[in-house]
């Protein structure tokens, strides 16, 4: 498991662990942790399989994935599927299982850990079959839309069980 | 030899290596060819513009980078060799975009290009004449653009079942050598020395020399040749030189004793292709099999398919042991020699067909070369999959060795100019 | 510790294990990478804080960072936006002098970068402790679209025309 997620359980038993898409997103990754909850993205995957490797010992650069992980993928995607998805779900994959709500945005354009279409569509999709609450929001283009982006997750996070709102909400 | 060659830079278009662990195959694959893989550079600005600019509408976004990047290497924007194009075996989407990067690119820049769909099970052999043809691309692309053989040249290929030479003269050939491959040297002593006989030449009159194939670097180092050179690049300038269709699209088929070769080419050059040493079922070997059950030489047996009826005979398996097994169960059953053959030649296509083919490209007109192009029932089953009239060009079983007499004849100029 | 190795110059490989790095962006024009350092800097906190084109990255036992993390968002909190980062600082695997080009996660960056602005607005205002206007609820929660029966259309033509 993730060093930052074991650490985080510990302290803080009554945050939740928010799955977010794109799983690269400064965006809401900021406003999970800003708000008191765990973003579950990406990096927390890549940085385990980063510290796997030694000076020497890169399996295959940059993010030392190996075609272990590919076939650990097979976990959520058939030997059918091309190996880039099932390479990506094997960092994806735990996360979701993990989760225990999402906050989906759509439209993303980002690439590397969200740059293949096919793994995203799996990704949303089990998202939305894993039963736990799912928040799908649009990118803001305004100042108000920013302010009822803002808002939206911040009810919704409240709304989550065990939720609770760390200082920094509200009025300062 | 290739570390003094000056170092060659790869532009990689890619989707999915990093996250199938086969990144590290593509960069030693590279290194190994003295090359640097390295990924071209835009701003997002122009990455979206570019990608707009391309007009092929796909969803994944390491797929739009790929497109943008190809555009800046068109464009001129960013400064590359070679491009190697590469994303997931099985993914339609990137099938689409790679196909298309690789036109756009070489219908509309000078750099060669190659594109490879991956597993997980990819690995830096598999990936290194790929590198190789591509690097020796970049590196003599003006020996690759010769259309016409000059002076007096000797070709060696060195296939792993046999060995042949061919020599020309004047855009001719004018002796031929083959052998099966025993003793790699030794055979290649004996194909030069039928090739010599028949064209009543001394080696002493030969102006310059190529080798091919698998035992290339061994025999050239012997002999002295000028070019050493991967089949792969070879054989596609030999298949579209006897077949005269040196520009444009064409697909060149070798069903080798080994390993098997589908180059989808354009312009001479090699873009993509599949090499396979999948199963022995899906090589000559199985025909050579299938020749000796029957009782006869493996020259007889085209013509014996070619009035056989393939589809008569139940075939359970490509397996090179079940698959003869059927074959001789039909003829206990009272099938025909002339069906079983036809049969053989049917399932060696289709193994083909299903398990290369469908990698590449497949443009007219489709050259069959190598030995088994000699065994006609083969080449109308693959025809008959293909739904197309297929060329075998004369020579079509010296391809190699016909391609590396041709390609060495730019070395014969050099030579004079040198000498003088 | 961390703080050691790092003054050994080793950057890569399983000295890094067991820390986190945090990507800490800045979308003001009043707040400066230099400035958020320096308050970074009073904790005195063992973590390595690398100033970059877009704020900082700081990397250390996770305690540690979240500290700093922490006090750097007291600074600015409506401007200043934090994620996790995979690779430590600097890492040569994705270091754009060696790759030739940026690593793919700068361009999502990129894109995003575009609208932070949008949401610090809505932040100032929640830390302001503003309530949403209908319009702006129904930005979240749109009406859903009301059918017109055929007579009611009809009566719609008759009274325009």
């Amino acid at each position: 498991m993730n060093v930052y997620l074991k650490y985080s359980i510990v302290m803080r038993e009554i945050m939740a662990k928010v799955f977010i898409y794109p799983t690269t997103s400064l965006i809401l990754s900021d406003m999970v942790e800003r708000l008191g909850h765990i973003p579950l993205g990406s990096a927390l995957s890549v940085r385990d399989t980063v510290q796997q490797g030694g000076v020497e010992g890169i399996d295959s650069p940059p993010l030392n994935m190996t075609p272990d992980d590919a076939k650990r993928g097979l976990k959520w995607a058939a030997v059918e599927v091309p190996p880039g998805v099932r390479g990506r779900m094997s960092l994806l994959g735990p996360l979701i299982a993990e989760a225990e709500a999402a906050i989906i945005m759509d439209e993303p354009l980002a690439f590397g850990c969200m740059g293949c279409a096919r793994t995203n569509e799996l990704a949303t999709f089990l998202l939305k079959e894993a039963d736990i609450p799912v928040l799908e929001l649009n990118y803001p283009q305004t100042d108000d839309e920013g302010f009822a982006f803002v808002m939206a997750i911040k009810e919704f996070l409240k709304g989550l069980e065990g939720g609770e709102q760390k200082a920094g909400d509200g009025n300062e | 030899m290739a570390m003094s060659e000056r170092k060659v830079r790869i532009a990689q278009l890619s989707c999915g290596p990093d996250y199938s662990g086969v990144q590290k195959e593509i960069n030693e694959a590279a290194a190994s060819v003295n090359a640097d893989i390295f990924y071209p550079d835009l701003t997002l600005r122009d990455i979206k513009r570019n990608y707009k600019d391309f007009g092929l509408d796909v969803r994944s976004g390491d797929l739009k980078l790929a497109i943008a990047r190809a555009v800046a290497l068109v464009e001129g924007a960013i400064d590359a060799d070679a491009v190697f194009i590469t994303t997931c075996f099985r993914c339609a989407e990137a099938a689409i975009t790679r196909n298309e990067l690789r036109n756009y690119i070489h219908e509309n820049s000078d750099l060669p290009v190659v594109s490879y769909s991956f597993t997980e099970r990819t690995t830096a052999g598999t990936l290194l004449t790929r590198m190789e043809a591509l690097t020796t691309i970049a590196r003599r692309k003006a020996l690759l653009a010769r259309q016409t053989q000059v002076g007096m040249t000797l070709g060696v290929d060195s296939g792993s079942s046999t060995t042949k030479a061919i020599i020309m003269q004047d855009n001719e050939v004018i002796g031929t050598g083959w052998r099966p491959t025993t003793d790699v040297l030794q055979s290649a002593d004996e194909v030069i020395e039928l090739a010599l006989e028949e064209a009543q030449v001394q080696m002493s009159d030969i102006e310059a020399i190529g080798t091919t194939g698998y035992g290339r670097y061994l025999i050239g180092d012997k002999i002295n040749a000028d070019l050493v050179q991967e089949e792969l690049s070879v054989n596609s300038k030999g298949a579209v030189f006897l077949a005269d269709c040196q520009t444009g699209f064409s697909t060149v088929i070798d069903i080798g004793g080994m390993d098997n070769k589908a180059i989808s080419v354009l312009d001479g050059i090699p873009g993509t292709f599949t090499m396979g040493g999948i199963c022995a079922g899906a090589s000559g070997r199985f025909l050579e099999m299938t020749a000796k059950r029957l009782g006869v030489d493996i020259t007889e047996l085209g013509p014996l398919a070619m009035k056989g009826m393939g589809d008569s005979v139940p075939m359970n398996s490509y397996c090179i042991v079940f698959g003869t097994q059927s074959l001789v169960n039909a003829l206990a059953q009272g099938h025909s020699k002339e069906d079983v053959a036809a049969a053989a030649c049917h399932s060696v296509a289709e193994q083909v067909f299903e398990q290369q083919l469908q990698e590449v490209d497949i443009k007219d007109p489709v050259i069959m070369v190598g030995g088994s192009s000699l065994i006609q029932g083969l080449v109308r089953a693959m025809g008959d999959l293909l739904q197309t009239e297929i060329v075998v060009p004369p020579y079509s079983q010296y391809i190699g060795a016909v391609g590396a007499a041709l390609l060495s004849s730019g070395y014969v100029e050099q030579k004079k100019e040198s000498k003088k | 510790m961390l703080q050691d190795k790092l003054k050994e110059g080793i950057r890569d490989g399983p000295e890094y294990a067991g820390t986190v790095t945090k990507y800490v962006f800045i979308e003001s024009n009043h707040t400066t990478p230099d400035d958020l350092a320096l308050h970074a800097y009073e904790l005195a906190a063992p973590v390595m804080i690398k100033e970059t084109c877009f704020g900082l990255q700081v990397t250390g036992d996770p305690a540690d960072v979240e500290a700093v993390i922490a006090r750097i968002r007291e600074v600015d909190p409506s401007h200043i936006f934090v994620k996790d980062r995979g690779f430590p600082p600097g890492d040569a695997r994705r270091c754009r002098a060696n790759m030739g080009g940026a690593r793919p996660g700068y361009f999502g960056h990129e894109a995003e970068a575009g609208v932070l602005r949008y949401v610090s607005y809505g932040l100032q205002r929640m830390y302001h402790g503003d309530s949403l206007s209908p319009s702006e609820l129904e930005i979240i929660h749109p009406k859903e679209r009301v059918e017109l029966s055929n007579e009611r259309l009809l009566e719609i033509f008759n009274r325009d025309a």
